[in-house]
């Protein structure tokens, strides 16, 4: 056990000190509207994160790189299963618009649900000013 | 390689040597992260398939949920990453003490990132932002949406068993706040704190996708 990496401290305190700020520039980023493009920079900044936290406090960075593939290997096969179902469930209307129409559908539960305020209860739809939800039970 | 001390107390019979013991115990502990990335795997597909099929509800609903306590149980996870690391950097420098300390801090933040958890549930339980069947919230900004229900489910499933791994994760550390204390851990045998380092830090890995995935996109 001799010959084990040891790290200096200063790399772990700029690693941290990077996942503080990055985690500052995704909550920032997500106040602005890029459209289609704000799923690609929250996913981007997260695996640039993810890649530090698992190269330099998860060591793969200095271990032997069979660790490292082991763990890419679970992230291939992530991505096989993402990619396989997605081409089956992107394209079910394509092929037969019917079979997309139960996706659409509402619940039926939601016909049974009565309108609330944001503290979850029940409004009358007649008289805004009803308080009957107060009697509701906390 | 440690010839001069090839047998110490720590070494299990079946292994070589010291080195080959703490490989084989490292490769044993990747397969099982491996397994747990396709096991939250599945919940992230669920997660991409539903929020294909229903963009704008995810996109309305994610504005349910308290950034600000997302945010904080973020900036929490990572200091208790970066406790947990301190923490096998101080026992490979024979620092007992602090490697203690450090261990006893990863404990504490994770304790704190479930009672942000809870006190986040337990608002969702009062207005009725819950999974499946048990969803009743038709709040103003969302009762035109169609099928909240099934992000609440998501949502709960997967920081669900994300909350599980941390109250796992935190037993562990107990037992190694344990160990330390008692001397069964030093700098020539660390291995289990590491290998729970590398468990640790994957349940901030996870956490690193979910936060964006449910509070801010």
């Amino acid at each position: 056990m001799s010959e084990h990496h040891i790290t200096p401290l200063k790399t772990y305190l700029v690693i941290a000190g990077a996942l503080f700020c990055l985690t500052a520039v995704t909550v920032w980023v997500s106040y602005f509207d890029f459209g289609s493009f704000n799923i690609i920079i929250a996913m981007g900044v997260a695996t640039f994160k993810a890649t530090l936290v698992a190269l330099f406090f998860m060591h793969l960075l200095w271990d032997d790189k069979k660790n490292l593939t082991m763990f890419i290997m679970s992230l291939m096969f992530l991505g096989i299963f993402i990619t396989v179902t997605l081409l089956d469930t992107g394209f079910r209307g394509g092929v037969n618009p019917e079979v997309e129409y139960p996706i659409n559908k509402r619940a039926a539960f939601y016909d049974s649900l009565p309108l609330t305020d944001t503290h979850g209860n029940p409004v009358d739809e007649h008289g805004i000013d009803s308080h009957e939800g107060d009697e509701d039970h906390h | 390689m440690s010839h001069d001390n090839s047998s110490p107390d720590f070494l299990q019979h079946h292994f070589h040597d010291v080195d080959q013991q703490y490989e084989t115990a490292k490769l044993g502990m990747w397969a099982f992260i491996l397994t747990e990335v396709l096991t939250f795997g599945g919940l992230f597909v669920a997660y991409v398939v539903y929020r294909s099929w229903y963009p704008e509800m995810f996109v309305g609903a994610n504005l349910l949920l308290d950034v600000n306590k997302g945010l904080l149980n973020t900036i929490v996870l990572i200091t208790s990453s970066l406790t947990m690391v301190l923490a096998v950097w101080a026992i490979q420098q024979k620092k007992q003490k602090l490697s203690l300390f450090m261990l006893i801090a990863t404990f504490l933040f994770a304790f704190m990132f479930l009672g942000i958890k809870y006190l986040e549930y337990s608002h969702k339980f009062e207005v009725g932002q819950l999974p499946g069947e048990y969803y009743s919230y038709m709040g103003p900004e969302i009762a035109h949406l169609n099928n909240p229900h099934i992000f609440f489910s998501i949502y709960f499933i997967m920081t669900g068993l994300h909350g599980l791994h941390v109250a796992i994760g935190m037993g562990l550390i107990a037992w190694l706040i344990y160990a330390t204390a008692k001397g069964n851990l030093h700098s020539k045998y660390y291995t289990p704190m590491e290998m729970i380092g590398i468990f640790w830090h994957l349940v901030d890995l996870i956490w690193i996708y979910l936060f964006p995935l449910f509070y801010l996109i």
